[in-house]
């Protein structure tokens, strides 16, 4: 059982070791790092392009911008890095930077459907609104009208002049 | 005033009345068109003004610029400013065609800005590994925040402004999400560097 246990043991370590050493000797390739830099790239063109779809409808993206600009940041590390043969460099922050964006994309889509819920929900209350209060105006000035009229009328035939008796006029 | 009028008056009062109640609907339905669009990209600098930019280069000294962008376009927008370095004899971007110097970049900086939002990185600079040799300067690197960049620029000598000069010129594109890629902006910046021994 002891040998069963050390055995275990030993297969548990020899196998972390092996990882962490087969992680350290990795090393990336041109072809790999501009696999990467292009996945990373359109990664962040479509996270740009949902976040741009999103703040058309009205959405609030500070946030999406913020992580927008982190990713930007990470690309442009990444793709100097490539430009400067450092290959490894260029992949881990090309890999790094999918990672950032990753999701953006359903946020922004999301965000983008509960801000056109809310405006259309906005736009029917505002418009029920507005269809009441012009029901209301119609009514009102029809009677206001005719009440502004009466009034009109009346000061007008009280200018009227009015006919003085002869009589009345020439006195005594 | 007769009736004709005051029932003119009083259906233009009340037609203002009307669109009054209707203006938040409408508000939500009309857009206005906004002002001009457009993307602003500068220099500056070493105090952050449009002067005491470097111009005699002193092999391995390091001089600092600023270099801003600012989004007018009406909506958030994806820029990249590629850096460029080119002698007196390679192109330039041609303003009149909105085509970029046929240079490959030797930098990138990329940026989301909102609109009305601007966006300045404080950059420095250094030249390095110069060479004089039958009227000409060879530059080897630029070292550009603190990354080592192989040019490999030869600078002739300029008889008339008397000295090897360089050009670092910085090239803003924006993202276009018709063809799915950047497109030059047609706005680029830049500075002429003289090769020195001394300042």
């Amino acid at each position: 059982m002891k040998r069963f246990k050390f055995t275990i043991i030993m297969f548990v370590m020899l196998t972390i070791l092996l990882f962490n050493f087969s992680r350290v000797c990795y090393t990336v390739d041109r072809a790999e790092a501009e696999k990467a830099l292009n996945d990373a790239e359109s990664a962040v063109a479509s996270a740009y392009l949902a976040v741009v779809e999103a703040e058309n409808v009205g959405a609030n993206v500070s946030k999406l911008n913020l992580k927008l600009r982190v990713a930007g940041e990470c690309l442009a590390n990444a793709s100097n890095a490539f430009m400067l043969g450092n290959y490894e460099e260029a992949y881990a922050y090309a890999v790094n930077c999918t990672k950032i964006v990753e999701g953006l994309v359903y946020e922004a889509e999301a965000l983008k459907e509960e801000t056109q819920k809310s405006r259309e929900e906005r736009f029917f209350v505002s418009a029920a609104c507005s269809s009441v209060g012009l029901s209301f105006l119609f009514v009102f000035s029809l009677f206001g009208w005719r009440r502004l009229k009466a009034f009109y009328v009346r000061r007008v035939l009280k200018m009227k002049p009015e006919v003085v008796e002869e009589n009345e006029h020439r006195g005594p | 005033m007769n009736i004709e009028d005051l029932k003119l008056l009083y259906g233009i009062g009340c037609l203002v009345l009307g669109l009054i109640i209707l203006s938040p609907t409408l508000a939500m339905v009309i857009s206005l068109p906004g002002g001009e669009r457009f993307s602003e990209l500068w220099i500056l600098g070493p105090e952050h003004l449009a002067e005491n930019y470097p111009f005699n280069i002193v092999e391995g000294q390091v001089y600092n610029i600023s270099l801003g962008v600012a989004n007018h376009m009406g909506k958030t927008e994806y820029y990249v400013v590629y850096v460029k370095v080119r002698n007196q004899t390679e192109a330039l971007p041609d303003s009149l065609n909105g085509t970029p110097s046929p240079l490959n970049p030797v930098f990138e900086y990329r940026v989301f800005l909102r609109d009305s939002e601007v966006w300045e990185k404080e950059i420095s600079f250094s030249l390095r590994e110069f060479k004089f040799e039958n009227g000409s300067c060879r530059v080897s690197k630029l070292v550009l925040d603190e990354n080592s960049i192989d040019i490999g620029k030869v600078a002739f000598w300029d008889a008339e402004n008397r000295g090897f000069y360089l050009q670092l010129f910085f090239e803003l594109w924006i993202y276009d999400s018709k063809v799915m890629g950047f497109q030059y902006h047609n706005r680029f910046v830049g500075l002429w560097l003289n090769a020195t021994l001394t300042a």
